[in-house]
């Protein structure tokens, strides 16, 4: 497959990058005052890490070390489940026993701490890991090697509502900074064992963890393969957000459209996992990450499915059109009274010539200085302090409506046109495809400025070329209208019912197709003996 | 070269661009348009430009200013006087939003396709304006004329013309296209509406006419024009003017008055008319046949007739098939006699159902077979209602 071609090559270049973990000179030492001097050296005695020394066995000879990092590590777990153990309760004669007939030590102390999650480390770099992870480490004298246990507690956020994707009627709880909380609320929307968790370790100071999942079976292998690919391919110091894997795993950098989709709902990555997607989840950030993205996608609420079919897929005809008034209302306005007033009515002709009476600047300069001055009202209510929210929006207001029509620097009907374009921005269910629209909205009007409706055209032609030319994870951005899937329109720019949806959308051939048997079975009916 | 490439593409973008630009406020935007004949031989031109500020103007008070301005030019060609007139007016003509084009009767009898050829040509121009003929009258004076309700005097032309034409059918509302369209079929002959002045014009030059409130000048649409190919022969009158319109399938809505069959008057309004006109050729002799469905309503009742009854209803149906057959078998052979111009399109009815003959015929078609062309007249007319009222509430003091 030709799409594929250039990660068979990226491929040869991962192997040489990997292996830094599994250095042989970087084992542990028998000596526990040794360990501890490479351990300590290597933290720096940063103060947060703590050491605590004691001695354990039967007559208290045997010198062991426990190590953790204070602010992630559940203190009540250490006192009641190892410390307590190890110095208290323990060495009875039966234990003692067992050491004496030659049984490891580590095997008798994983029997005596009550943690669940007990593993051996054997050399400084895991072993460091785990310690900075929030979780305990024993070290033992004359032996080389740790006892790793599990107990890392961090502070998080508790589930929330969705903030910036939010929808009238489906769950409302978002995604939170936890990755393994983020896990469980999809595992336990789709309790299948064909879903598969792959986790990675990304970023080498971060070490973030990532997880790709993925319903076999479901999931085409080759994006799957190709995702795993793209993932490994990264080798970069930190992972702070998804949004650094996106830039990273992405086809194509230069395009104002996404190619990746980013969610915060839990039920739109299980939808999306059902449809055949794969959802990468980042450690410390609600955002997670669906491939193949296609541009339909976009467009798609979780509201559709919730609704009823018919109001679903009206609503989704609103949303298309909106990316065109959006795209092009004032671009439109500017072509069209500018170069083509033959076209306006009348009546209409009139009203906006006696507008524009008397304006001091032309219509395109006109309407750069509102998109301009509406999206620095748009940045400043993002990143200004909550409090002062309100008194920006009047601020706003005053400026870019009655101000500036009564100072007679705009024409009330470009106030109006960019006002309609700017409400028409915010429709979009994901914010990214909004971006797209505001980049595009300016080139646009630039070309309606100098050449007026044939320039947009133009302009729209070379916008749909440069949509076909996209792809996500091999499949074409366009898709299923441009390769055209008849089959997969049900679900795309309209929402049929949902005993009708009975394949899974096609993006590259896939295996399990089937959502559902025969519609005719799927159809609801009336019992034939009504009561 | 892909640098080349980028750096052709920029400057192409920046250099060439804004090429035709014109902002709104530049445009003079031209409404009305009237032609006259000037000295020598010239054509006078006068353009009827709106003042866009003072018809949108949001706080009341206006009105004392005029809302339009007139500019007049003289030259040998329309094209030459139209570009003169930027001597006056501050903004270039735009006539793309042209209502009305007014011709006076003296330019319409010397002919006037040489002066559409710029109206049909330039594009700027859209041809859905109406032409109108100034009826003993320059063109330059009906533009002069304030109107009232309608402050635009093109505007207030242009409304007036479509309704009447439509509810009233003594006039007919013709745009660019169907005159020329007309004007080169020699099956069927151009006619325009006449417009005309009422009262006093130095009067109603004046703003303050229109203050009045029975305002002492107004223009009026009146009878319309005929036309033999593009030179204005003559005028019909009312009768003829309805009987043309009706013929042409113009007719949106109109009243008729009748005789009822008792004496006294009474009104039918005719909701709905469909004429077929038919040509054939029997023999070496056309013919034509008009076939007219009509449906209408009772529209008035001043006599005394029971229209609880049905016959009664097809009494008033009988006795206005016969008047109107009079009437309009009248009219035809009027026009016949008098202009010997085939407005009806009877000779392209010809056309259609005889192509061959027609072509033997075509280049005498007006003067030797038009003039005598018999023409038979069928009438069908369905009454549907009679209002919200059955007989007249004078029905039971008439017996």
């Amino acid at each position: 497959m030709g799409l594929f071609r250039k990660t068979k090559m990226m491929s040869k270049v991962l192997k040489t990058n990997e292996g830094y973990l599994s250095d042989s000179e970087h084992l542990l030492k028998t000596s526990l005052r040794e360990n501890l001097e490479i351990i300590k050296d290597m933290v720096g005695n940063s103060s947060d890490i703590k050491i605590r020394e004691f001695h354990i066995g039967q007559d208290r000879q045997i010198p062991a070390a426990l190590f953790y990092t204070e602010s992630m590590t559940d203190h009540t777990a250490i006192q009641n489940f190892i410390l307590e153990p190890l110095l208290l309760d323990a060495w009875n004669t039966d234990l003692i026993q067992d050491l004496m007939n030659g049984r490891h030590l580590f095997e008798i102390l994983k029997d005596l701490i009550a943690v669940g999650d007990v593993k051996d480390v054997t050399n400084f770099e895991e072993l460091i890991f785990e310690l900075v992870s929030g979780n305990a480490i024993l070290l033992v004298d004359g032996y080389p090697q740790a006892l790793l246990m599990g107990i890392r507690k961090l502070t998080e956020r508790s589930v929330s509502e969705p903030t910036s994707q939010s929808v009238i009627r489906g769950p409302q709880e978002a995604f939170n900074e936890n990755i393994s909380v983020n896990t469980s609320m999809v595992r336990k929307r789709i309790r299948d064992p064909d879903l598969r968790v792959e986790t990675r370790t990304i970023g080498k100071m971060t070490k973030t963890s990532v997880r790709m999942l993925y319903i076999k079976g479901v999931a085409n292998d080759k994006v799957v393969e190709e995702v795993r690919l793209r993932l490994r391919r990264i080798d970069i110091d930190g992972i702070i957000e998804s949004g650094t894997i996106e830039e990273l795993i992405q086809d194509q950098t230069y395009t104002p459209f996404p190619t990746v989709f980013n969610t915060e709902r839990p039920d739109v990555v299980a939808a999306a996992l059902l449809e055949g997607r794969i959802a990468i989840l980042v450690d410390g950030t609600p955002y997670a990450l669906l491939v193949p993205a296609l541009f339909v996608h976009f467009f798609q609420s979780p509201d559709d499915y919730s609704q009823r079919s018919d109001i679903g897929t009206l609503l989704r005809l609103l949303r298309f059109l909106t990316f065109f008034i959006t795209l092009l209302s004032p671009s439109l306005y500017v072509a069209i009274t500018t170069y083509h007033q033959e076209m306006i009515p009348t009546e209409l002709l009139i009203s906006l010539a006696a507008q524009r009476e008397g304006a001091p600047f032309p219509a395109f300069v006109e309407a750069l200085i509102m998109e301009f001055t509406f999206e620095i009202i748009r940045e400043a209510g993002i990143r200004m302090p909550r409090a002062i929210g309100p008194a920006v929006s009047i601020v706003g207001t005053l400026v870019v409506g009655t101000a500036a029509v009564d100072a007679g620097i705009v024409s009330a009907a470009m106030v109006i046109v960019v006002a309609t374009t700017a409400i028409s921005s915010f429709v979009f269910p994901i914010y990214s495809i909004g971006i797209a629209v505001r980049m595009l909205r300016f080139l646009l009007m630039c070309l309606a400025g100098s050449f007026g409706l044939f320039g947009i055209t133009i302009g729209l032609i070379m916008l749909v070329l440069h949509l076909c030319s996209l792809r996500s994870f091999g499949v074409p951005y366009l898709t299923p209208l441009a390769p055209f899937i008849a089959s997969d329109f049900k679900d795309s720019i309209i929402r049929i019912t949902r005993w009708k949806m009975t394949t899974r959308p096609r993006l590259l051939n896939q295996k399990n197709i089937i959502r559902q048997q025969d519609p005719a079975l799927a159809k609801p009916e009336p019992p034939e003996n009504n009561p | 070269m892909k640098r080349c490439l980028v750096v052709i593409s920029i400057l192409s973008l920046l250099l060439s661009g804004c090429w035709s630009r014109r902002e709104l406020n530049e445009l003079g935007i031209t409404f009305a348009l009237g032609l006259d004949e000037g000295k020598n031989g010239n054509v006078r031109v006068t353009a009827q430009m709106v003042d866009p500020g003072m018809i949108a103007e949001k706080t009341g008070g206006g009105g004392s200013d005029s809302p339009v301005t007139n500019f007049s030019e003289e030259g040998k060609t329309v094209f030459e006087a139209v570009r003169k007139i930027t001597k006056d007016s501050p903004r270039k003509v735009y006539p793309a939003h042209l209502r009305i084009l007014i011709i006076s009767e003296s330019l319409a009898k010397k002919g006037i396709g040489h002066i559409l050829d710029i109206l049909s040509r330039d594009w700027e121009v859209r041809s859905d304006f109406l032409i109108v003929i100034a009826k003993k009258q320059r063109a330059e004076q009906i533009l002069k004329i304030a109107t009232p309700i309608e402050k635009i005097p093109a505007n207030s032309m242009y409304q007036s013309l479509t309704i009447t034409s439509k509810v009233w059918a003594q006039s007919s509302a013709v745009v660019l296209d169907k005159l020329i369209q007309e004007i080169v079929s020699k099956g069927k002959q151009p006619v325009l509406s006449g417009i005309n002045i009422v009262g006093n014009i130095k009067e109603g030059k004046n703003i303050t006419n229109i203050q009045n409130i029975t305002p002492n000048t107004y223009l009026k649409f009146d009878n319309v024009a005929v036309f033999h190919i593009d030179k204005l022969i003559g005028w019909l009158n009312d009768d003829e003017s309805k009987t043309y319109n009706l013929l042409m399938n113009n007719v949106f809505d109109t009243v008729v008055n009748i005789k009822c069959p008792s004496g006294g008057k009474a009104v039918i309004e005719i909701i709905r008319s469909k004429t077929k006109i038919k040509g054939k050729v029997v023999g070496d002799k056309p013919n034509a046949k008009v076939v007219m469905n009509m449906e209408g309503n009772v529209g008035e009742v001043e006599c005394n007739i029971d229209l609880t009854k049905p016959h009664s209803i097809a009494q008033l149906e009988k006795v206005f098939k016969q008047q109107e057959t009079a009437v309009i078998s009248k009219s035809i052979k009027d026009v016949q006699r008098k202009f010997q111009s085939d407005i009806y399109g009877f000779g392209e009815a010809v056309h259609r159902s005889n192509p061959k003959y027609w072509s033997k015929v075509e280049n005498d078609w007006d003067k030797q077979y038009f003039v005598n062309l018999p023409v038979d007249i069928k009438i069908n007319i369905k009454l549907r209602r009679v209002g919200t009222i059955g007989n007249s509430f004078m029905q039971p003091l008439r017996k």
